[in-house]
């Protein structure tokens, strides 16, 4: 997963999850205070931009390759948006382009690339394991938390499962056809469905072994000049939302 | 995708969506007290799902989709269960993949761990009642879930985005034949997988399909 390779290979790695997550929270406050206007809502999604890549060192490359699949969706959704469809004069449908339809698609390109820029900030340079830990802190409910770490903690033995299955059956010729393929991914799932409940009790068994009381707890990533760097990250976020406010009532861009 | 929905839909929808959460979290803690390695179970379920959306399925047209599993998941594990194990899905599809996105997560859970999983289990009773065969009651559950799941988002789209000429219901109509498209024949497709799959697990494992009150327990034979 390339925003799993970001999160722990990042300049800003070693910092405070908080401060990244108060950025985070800003960029998104300044994504829909600055919405009214695009050139406002362009300048939010510049700042956050050069924040992840000039600052934390993400990769151009990497970064637009993990943007593309929701450009792409917002690229759609935005033609769909601008165009209104109503019966014609006389018969059939007609498709119009309108003012406040543009108007309602400038809003929703401004809003949607700065959140898409503060969402990617956050994930691209924290990994979830340090998200984990800060929704502990946020008094996530502990079942929740539960589902989470052992979601993330198993959901690559799952993928390694299915790869290696998959291979299997493409070996056999399993993908040759249309009625192969659906066999072959009907057998695939059944499969990795038992491995649930083989899985789970594994894991159960071995919590057993360790006096497992329930709650399943980690010790946190200790993060140097964590509250210097909250506050940092406060401020800045802070700036921001007050940035994208102001650039949207008016001021010059 | 993050940021898409106006501020007061988005804060809307996730207050829509926190009661069937909450009730789901109630509902796993009960579990858990009841059988401890419930908490297992409900954590690898949820990589299942997770990885299950990965999965690429080939559509009834020609093209590809990925499946959505609220149907497998629901007949399997329940509706209650279905909406922390939605929402966690989902998170982590944001912050792993940046596909939907946090202020999106309220909406998106209410159409695919609520709707959909409440969707899938209220059909797979109502045929088991009327004793219709196992198999199409499996079908029609994984396939109407997840139509129910994209009329709902198209519902949410229409309320958040009306048309200027013809409001809420030309906007409506435009949403649903947009995704209608695409996911009509996935609905199609995930509604055979998911048959396929119940096909294996009733063969190889009945078992654990009795103790998920899935199958009904065989009856004595003299």
């Amino acid at each position: 997963m390339l925003i799993e390779q970001s999160a722990y290979a990042n300049r800003w790695r070693t910092v405070a999850p908080d401060a990244k997550g108060l950025f985070a929270l800003g960029g998104l406050v300044a994504a829909f205070a600055a919405a009214g206007r695009l050139e406002a809502a362009l300048a939010v999604t510049a700042a956050v931009v050069a924040a992840t890549v000039l600052g934390a060192r993400v990769p151009l490359g990497l970064y637009l390759r993990v943007a593309f699949p929701a450009l792409l969706f917002l690229a759609v959704s935005a033609l769909s948006l601008a165009l209104s469809v109503d019966r014609a004069p006389g018969d059939g449908l007609g498709v119009h382009v309108t003012g406040a339809g543009l108007d309602q698609v400038s809003r929703v390109t401004g809003r949607s690339l700065a959140g898409l820029a503060a969402l990617l900030f956050l994930v691209l340079t924290t990994p979830l394991t340090d998200l984990i830990v800060l929704a502990r802190r946020l008094r996530t409910p502990e079942v929740l938390l539960d589902i989470m770490v052992l979601c993330y903690r198993t959901l690559f033995v799952f993928s390694g499962a299915l790869h290696d299955m998959r291979t299997a059956q493409a070996a056999r010729l399993g993908y040759a056809n249309s009625r192969l393929t659906f066999r072959a991914l009907g057998d695939l799932t059944a499969n990795l469905t038992l491995q649930i409940w083989q899985r789970a009790h594994a894991l159960h068994q071995a919590a057993l072994a360790r006096n497992s009381d329930g709650p399943l707890r980690f010790l946190p990533t200790p993060h140097p000049h964590a509250r210097r760097h909250t506050l940092l990250g406060g401020l800045a976020g802070a700036l921001l939302a007050a940035l994208g406010g102001l650039l949207a009532h008016g001021g010059a861009v | 995708m993050e940021g898409f929905l106006p501020v007061a839909h988005a804060v809307g929808w996730s207050i829509a969506s926190a009661p069937f959460v909450a009730w789901g979290i109630r509902s796993v803690n009960r579990r858990i007290r009841a059988n401890p390695e419930q908490r297992m179970l409900l954590g690898v379920a949820a990589a299942f799902t997770f990885v299950l959306s990965a999965l690429k399925l080939p559509s009834v047209t020609g093209s590809c989709s990925h499946p959505t599993g609220t149907g497998l998941g629901a007949i399997l594990f329940g509706p209650a269960a279905m909406a922390p194990i939605g929402a966690v899905v989902l998170l982590f599809q944001a912050l792993l993949l940046a596909h939907g996105g946090l202020t999106t997560l309220g909406a998106n859970i209410f159409s695919m761990a609520v709707v959909g999983p409440f969707a899938a289990w209220g059909v797979f009773r109502l045929a088991q009642a009327l004793k219709l065969p196992f198999a199409l009651g499996i079908f029609l559950a994984a396939s109407l879930a997840d139509l129910l799941t994209y009329v709902t988002t198209s519902v949410q789209l229409a309320l958040a985005f009306p048309d200027p000429v013809g409001g809420f219901t030309a906007s409506f109509l435009k949403f649903a034949g947009i995704f209608a498209v695409a996911q009509v024949p996935l609905a199609i497709s995930e509604g055979l997988l998911t048959v396929v799959i119940f096909n294996a697990l009733a063969r190889f494992n009945p078992q654990e399909l009795r103790d998920m009150r899935v199958l009904g327990t065989p009856e004595a034979k003299a």
